[in-house]
């Protein structure tokens, strides 16, 4: 089995729940500036028209106190009209009518913040007040920066408050992701299910996956049954057969050939059952503590091929030996019909090790693991593939892992390690 | 195939279903020497068991008229006859059942006639063992290759103690006679053999790969549920109390 990719960890920035956090702060922060620009400029507004209001107050009072006592009041100067900074003399330009005046708004440096205030008074003479509007100027300062402030702090809120929200989703997605896995990993009876109150896309998500894993389920489950249920009804009239078969001539050629057959069908049958069981789940293993260099020792001495067994410190382990003899059968009746001699069995400690000589094990099984009805050899009738799925099954059964290669220097080899508990 | 001859014909039935079956078994194991009666049918079976001395019965699970469990209970309760079930399935169901029913042993079809045969010699050589009390040499039977481990060697006339008792059980190892507070236990040959072995080695752990090859002659392609659910209905006789369970390696018998 390949490692395949899980998706983005959780402090990944491209995980959906920092997707959807950026996505908060984006819009909290459009808020803010929207609404921070508003109020700003209508509190600069109401601040100028309040230093405006200020400034044509001033210029009337001056303009009384001069034409009344005939001398400027001394917030109030009189300049000629060249005199004046440029921007107020042009907002002058034309209004010469008494009652008539000007304002200039000066936010330049070196002037900053004086709101200006001018009206022709005759003979070229111009009376300007200005007002000192910095006081105005830095509450909107101080306003701005409390309004960034308010921002900042509301965003420290929500944005932890956003992050433990899509935990939730989160989370519930990962769970989904990680069966569909499990199920693609071969647990067929994982279902995501349904957790809390939530009904959303992601319930319904959910819920659809599950049927959809039900669905397949309940057909693969009806096509192994219709398997178990053929090789189950092939076996009486296979025991006839294989029975009557023995009652025939030893020395008799076509005997001979029905014997060699019927053996051939038993194979298969039993094989298929013997699949079909795995398949169905329903196989237990029954543990013994078993000492494997007798077992090997029994087992490679019953096979009828050459075999050359060395044992290497066997250990005695918490076994079904009953499992550990179908693997070794399997593994050797694949190697004695698709390798070449000599055959090894090696022990060493708790694993066993089956290698032959021959072209080694074809790359589609390396790379899936054995299929059945797969045997990678282009002519037909060179077995049908079940051994090694059978030797893969009871060793999943026995929580031992099995595995295949190919040796160095040539040869299948196969590797059960049996690690006890 | 060499048919060896059983020195006194050995009476088998064989109650069967399928046609082809019954008959090819009856001539295989009539080849081998043995005296075989089938019927095809349970409740025929059971009228078979009362009406005639039959040394060894293989039943089939799937019966008319009686199933091959329920017609197995049936006869136990009669008789102590070694059982031999032959089951289509070998799941789980089927061989525990039979077995819980009281069959000493169980094949699975497909089964080839050699292994048959060495099944049928087996639970022959525990009823004999039974039968002829140690005091007469046990009956050779006829050795196909290699005869596996003959352990009623172990308790020859001569060496056996008068009398083994554990509490309230004593076991005669002479006249094979079991009795729980004074009064006779009836133990099928299996159990006896079994509880012999036990008695051999009292307050020893006895794993069940070891009990498995001494009283069934099974290598490590034998399934050691046979064992537990002798041990059962051992217990179920002598006293649950008698056996301990020892997890994960097998069981003893307690000394006193």
């Amino acid at each position: 089995m390949t490692a395949r990719r899980t998706g983005p960890h959780p402090l990944d920035p491209r995980s959906l729940r920092w997707k959807i956090t950026a996505l908060v702060v984006l819009a909290c922060a459009a808020v803010a500036v929207v609404i921070g620009v508003l109020v700003h400029r209508s509190t600069a507004e109401h601040g100028e028209r309040t230093g405006r209001d200020l400034a044509v107050a001033q210029l009337g009072a001056a303009e009384q106190e001069l034409s009344r006592t005939g001398r400027r009041p001394d917030n109030a100067s009189l300049e000629s009209l060249a005199g004046l900074p440029l921007p107020l003399a042009r907002a002058l330009e034309g209004s010469t009518a008494p009652g008539e005046y000007a304002l200039w708004y000066d936010v330049k440096a070196p002037n900053w913040y004086w709101m200006w205030a001018a009206a022709p008074v005759g003979d070229g003479r111009v009376l300007v007040v200005r007002t000192d509007m910095s006081a105005t100027v830095r509450s909107l300062q101080l306003l701005d920066r409390s309004i960034v402030k308010a921002a900042l702090a509301a965003l420290a809120v929500v944005v932890p408050l956003t992050v433990l929200a899509t935990e939730r989703m989160n989370r519930r997605l990962r769970h989904g992701a990680r069966t569909a896995r499990r199920i693609a990993d071969g647990d067929l009876d994982a279902r995501i299910g349904h957790r809390g109150r939530a009904r959303d896309e992601i319930t319904e998500m959910s819920a659809a996956v599950d049927g959809m894993a039900g669905a397949l389920q309940g057909r693969l489950a009806a096509e192994k049954r219709f398997t178990a249920d053929v090789a189950h009804e092939l076996r009486t009239p296979l025991m006839g057969l294989v029975t009557a078969v023995g009652l025939l001539p030893e020395d008799d050629e076509a005997a001979g050939l029905v014997r060699t057959q019927v053996g051939a069908l038993r194979g298969l049958v039993e094989d298929l059952l013997e699949v079909s069981r795995l398949d169905a789940g329903a196989e237990s293993a029954r543990f013994d503590e078993v000492p494997l260099g007798d077992l090997v020792d029994e087992v490679a001495g019953r096979g009828d091929g050459d075999i050359r067994l060395r044992l290497t410190a066997p250990a005695t382990v918490s076994t079904d030996p009953r499992r550990v003899e179908r693997i070794l059968t399997n593994l050797l009746a694949n190697a004695h019909r698709h390798g070449a001699a000599p055959v090894e069995v090696t022990v060493t400690g708790s694993r066993i090790t089956v290698r032959d000589h021959g072209p080694g094990f074809p790359d589609a099984l390396l790379a899936d693991g054995p299929q059945r009805f797969r045997t990678g050899a282009v002519e037909r009738g060179q077995g049908h593939g079940l051994g090694l799925t059978i030797a893969t099954g009871q060793a999943a059964v026995l929580g031992a892992r099995l595995t295949f290669a190919n040796a160095p220097d040539g040869g299948a080899l196969a590797t059960l390690d049996l690690t006890g508990p | 195939m060499s048919a060896t001859r059983v020195p006194d014909a050995v009476n088998v039935l064989l109650v069967e279903d399928d046609a082809v079956i019954r008959r090819s078994v009856q001539l295989a194991l009539e080849r081998y020497g043995y005296r075989v009666d089938v019927t095809g049918d349970g409740l025929d079976g059971l009228d078979a068991v009362r009406a005639g001395e039959h040394d060894v019965l293989i039943l089939d699970v799937m019966l008319p008229g009686l199933d091959g469990i329920s017609l197995c209970r049936r006869v136990r309760e009669e008789t102590l006859t070694p059982i031999l079930m032959m089951s289509a399935r070998g799941d789980a169901l089927d061989v525990v059942a039979g077995l819980e029913a009281g069959a000493d042993d169980y094949v699975v079809k497909p089964v080839d006639i050699p292994v048959l045969v060495a099944r049928i010699r087996s639970l022959l050589r525990r009823a004999t063992f039974h039968e002829r009390p140690a005091a007469e040499p046990a009956r050779e039977e006829p050795t196909a290759a290699g005869e596996p481990t003959t352990s009623h060697r172990h308790l020859p006339a001569g060496e056996a103690p008068d009398l083994l008792t554990f509490g309230g059980l004593t076991i005669d190892p002479r006249g094979l006679e079991v009795r729980l507070d004074g009064r006779p236990v009836a133990l099928t040959p299996t159990e006896l053999r079994l509880l012999l072995v036990f008695a051999e080695n009292p307050g020893t752990v006895l794993d069940r790969r070891h009990l498995l090859r001494e009283v069934w002659d099974y290598g490590w392609e034998g399934d050691t549920r046979v064992v537990d659910l002798c041990v059962v209905r051992l217990r179920k006789k002598i006293g649950a109390e008698r056996i301990e369970t020892v997890r994960g390696f097998g069981y003893k018998l307690l000394r006193g």
